[in-house]
């Protein structure tokens, strides 16, 4: 203490207890903020991934072209995110369900309609991903700071008990080591809550989006759906007639 | 049939991109970067040595024993006093800086002469708003209402800018000398004392002015002069002059500082 009392020599020289605090509190803000730009390039990549395949979807492209590019895209490696798994997803359904000649138009719109509902739940739960884990950063690393403090100071004390002579410069250090470990518990909770609070919220706005495309998508299959049987049942009429 | 392995295909394989190196790279760094301005700032002190040596003999010690006496009484009841003392050595130009003051009184003679010199030199680009104040110098009055407030701003910071470093320098010297003078006046050597020893004490004080602690961080290998080193610094006790010094400059060289005890003045 004679010397300088250094950040250093402050983590070193405290107590066990407290050391292991800081340790926890350092791979928690570590791990914190690995997720945190993480999920905000994700986040980035999914946004740019779900602009571009809008433009595409509603450029009047055909629809079974258009999977079929996404099939090309998929045996190069490339991602398949957001939208446009959610559009294979139905697609696919929708096709697979069409071929059975028995399937009427409603059961065809609902069943792509529940296959594109798997699809969007898959993404949110890759979008939400290490949302958790930030979330109980922000909550419960003030408090785990805050143990290693009172555990501090009540070692501090306790030393003081056997002094003689109680002067500042006694208990000074050990209070002055253990306030570092709530520094450190506020240092990793209060981006971890930020950051948090900002991905929640951009969650929402991705499923809403989500949600959006769903409709719209079987709105347009359930069309198809009904050209397809009316055509279907020309054919059999003029079939049965001929 | 094929169109099932095929949906299975799309869901088996991880699709989404493993995003690993970028955010591992950002969180080591972040916290290396933490660490390094935490410790880095923490203990920066590249410490003043205050160096100790009485020169001649006694009869000099009571002649700045005199004169050392003579400003300490005085800055203790005014404050700014010694701030106006070290600055007409450097410069004689910038010393109507102190812009609290002086700037609704001497406004005709004073305010005007800072201008030209601090400002119309060093600065070219703004002329315009400070070159008009400079024609009008009988109007100023009128235009002072106007011009005075950013004038003065502008002034005061470059005459601080351009003094600061300067100043608080000499600030620094004349606090080092006093100390020095005070703990001189304070040592009693003892017989074993040698000319060409050193010992060097490490001395921690707070802003009242007071030590908090002395040790020894190099013996001069005597103890007993070590000794006295550390009662001479026991013995001063307290510096209550550098309550004067602004509190920046306070850390920056008293907070904890070396002195340096070097007989030089003895005759064997």
């Amino acid at each position: 203490m004679e010397e300088q009392l250094s950040l250093i020599d402050l983590v070193l020289h405290a107590s066990f207890t407290v050391q292991l605090v800081m340790a926890l509190l350092l791979v928690a803000s570590m791990l914190s903020w690995y997720m945190i730009v993480q999920r905000f390039i994700y986040f980035r990549n999914a946004h740019d991934e779900m602009y571009q395949f809008e433009e595409r979807f509603w450029s009047g492209i055909d629809l079974a072209q258009l999977y079929r590019e996404g099939n090309e895209h998929a045996a190069e490696g490339h991602a398949m995110l957001g939208m446009e798994s959610i559009f294979r997803a139905g697609f696919k359904e929708f096709s697979r369900l069409a071929q059975q000649s028995d399937m009427d138009s409603e059961a065809l719109v609902e069943g792509s309609r529940r296959a594109m509902r798997v699809a969007m739940m898959r993404e949110e739960e890759r979008l939400e991903r290490h949302l958790a884990f930030l979330a109980s950063v922000g909550s419960t690393s003030p408090y785990i700071g805050l143990f290693g403090t009172v555990w501090g100071i009540m070692h501090s004390f306790r030393g003081l008990a056997n002094a003689t002579q109680a002067t500042l410069a006694t208990v000074a250090p050990g209070i002055s080591e253990a306030l570092v470990a709530t520094a450190m518990g506020l240092f990793a909770a209060i981006p971890a809550v930020l950051a948090y609070n900002r991905l929640a919220s951009k969650v929402e706005v991705f499923s809403n989006r989500y949600d959006t495309f769903v409709d719209e998508f079987s709105g347009i299959l359930s069309r198809q759906a009904y050209a397809l049987r009316s055509r279907e049942k020309k054919a059999g009429a003029a079939a049965g007639g001929r | 049939m094929n169109s099932n392995s095929a949906a299975s295909s799309i869901y088996a394989k991880p699709v989404v991109p493993r995003i690993v190196l970028r955010p591992a790279l950002a969180s080591v760094l972040l916290h290396g970067l933490l660490l390094f301005t935490l410790t880095a700032n923490w203990a920066d002190s590249t410490r003043d040595v205050i160096t100790v040596k009485p020169q001649p003999k006694v009869i000099n010690a009571r002649l700045v024993d005199a004169s050392e006496f003579k400003p300490k009484p005085k800055p203790k009841p005014v404050a700014p006093a010694p701030k106006p003392k070290p600055k007409p050595a450097p410069v004689a130009k910038p010393k109507p800086a102190p812009k609290p003051a002086p700037k609704p009184a001497p406004k005709p003679v004073v305010a005007a002469k800072p201008k030209p010199a601090p400002v119309a030199k060093p600065q070219p680009t703004p002329a315009p708003a400070k070159a008009e104040p400079e024609q009008p110098r009988m109007s100023q009055q009128e235009l002072a209402a106007l011009t005075r407030a950013d004038l003065a701003r502008a002034v005061a910071e470059e005459a601080s800018a351009a003094q600061a470093a300067a100043t608080s320098a000499e600030m620094a010297a004349s606090y080092a000398a006093l100390i020095q003078q005070t703990v001189i006046n304070y040592w009693s050597r003892p017989p074993s004392a040698r000319n060409g020893m050193e010992a060097l004490l490490s001395i921690q004080l707070i802003p009242t002015g007071e030590i908090v602690s002395v040790s020894v961080v190099k013996s001069s290998g005597n103890t007993a002069f070590d000794r006295s080193a550390i009662n001479a610094v026991e013995k001063a006790g307290s510096f209550p002059e550098l309550q004067n010094l602004p509190p920046r400059e306070f850390e920056k060289t008293f907070r904890r500082f070396s002195l340096l005890f070097r007989p030089e003045d003895l005759r064997y």
